[in-house]
């Protein structure tokens, strides 16, 4: 059995070479009626830049999600300046049956997103 | 406070062509779409330019604008407009598909950055597919 759940991510520091560790994010659904996001997870991710069980197949309802990076928090943490505050992706969920894999290469001064497997 | 003080307020707060994407050809702030599923600018998008206004922590609008023929939107910012700050370039990459009958992963893509220096020249490309897109800070 799957323990990491319908979303995952992996996060490359691109700069260095190496995974981004320790890096916080959150996970966001927009209510469709209210138009405001809701917070669903924080996490961060782990010694390989991976982070797992962000939301269960269960709360995976179709909808608009947001994964937000706190990419500049990350940078500070290694005494290093960046571009980037932060970086968020928003996708759009139509299957909830899915596995969606996100990954996000970044360094400083520039970040790339895409949906893997 | 007299009408004419007034109506020089209104004109600070709400001053002509300020949020229509400028003819000025020289902003310090540029970008270039580009469509990396086919290999061609990404032409006729829309998009915005916000600044973090820091004292409220909401966004304020600064330009609307669509990117030409060749991906670019000239005029998004005069050199007197530019402050440091956090700035938020909203790309609406969601309609732009749909536009080409395609379907896409992404509703929008929104680039937050920090200005430190003004005086300097930011280019902020977009690269984009249906299922992926990257940004750099260019020249």
């Amino acid at each position: 059995m799957t323990e990491s759940g319908p979303l995952t991510t992996h996060v490359l520091n691109t700069g260095d070479g190496v995974p981004a560790a320790r890096m916080s994010l959150s996970l966001h659904r927009l209510d469709s009626e209210m138009k405001i996001w809701t917070m669903l997870s924080v996490s961060m991710t782990n010694e390989d830049g991976r982070c797992s069980g962000l939301i269960s197949r269960e709360a995976f309802v179709p909808g608009m999600y947001k994964l937000r990076y706190e990419t500049g928090s990350y940078w500070d943490s290694l005494g290093q300046n960046s571009f980037y505050p932060y970086a968020e992706v928003v996708f759009t969920i139509s299957d909830s049956k899915q596995k969606i894999h996100l990954p996000l290469l970044m360094s400083r001064f520039s970040y790339s997103t895409y949906r893997g497997s | 406070m007299s009408t004419l003080r007034l109506q020089q307020l209104h004109g600070h707060i709400f001053p002509e062509n300020k949020t229509r994407a400028m003819a000025t050809s020289s902003s310090p702030l540029t970008t270039h779409v580009l469509n990396t599923a086919k290999g061609v600018p990404g032409s006729n998008m829309a998009l915005s330019l916000h600044r973090l206004d820091p004292l409220s922590e909401t966004w304020m609008i600064i330009t609307t604008g669509t990117t030409n023929a060749d991906g670019r939107c000239p005029g998004l910012i005069t050199q007197q407009m530019f402050l440091s700050g956090v700035y938020k370039l909203r790309f609406e990459t969601g309609p732009y598909w749909e536009s080409l009958g395609e379907t896409s992963f992404y509703p929008y893509v929104e680039i937050v950055f920090t200005i430190d220096n003004p005086s300097q020249k930011y280019h902020i490309p977009l690269l984009l597919s249906q299922f992926s897109y990257s940004t750099y800070r260019g020249s």
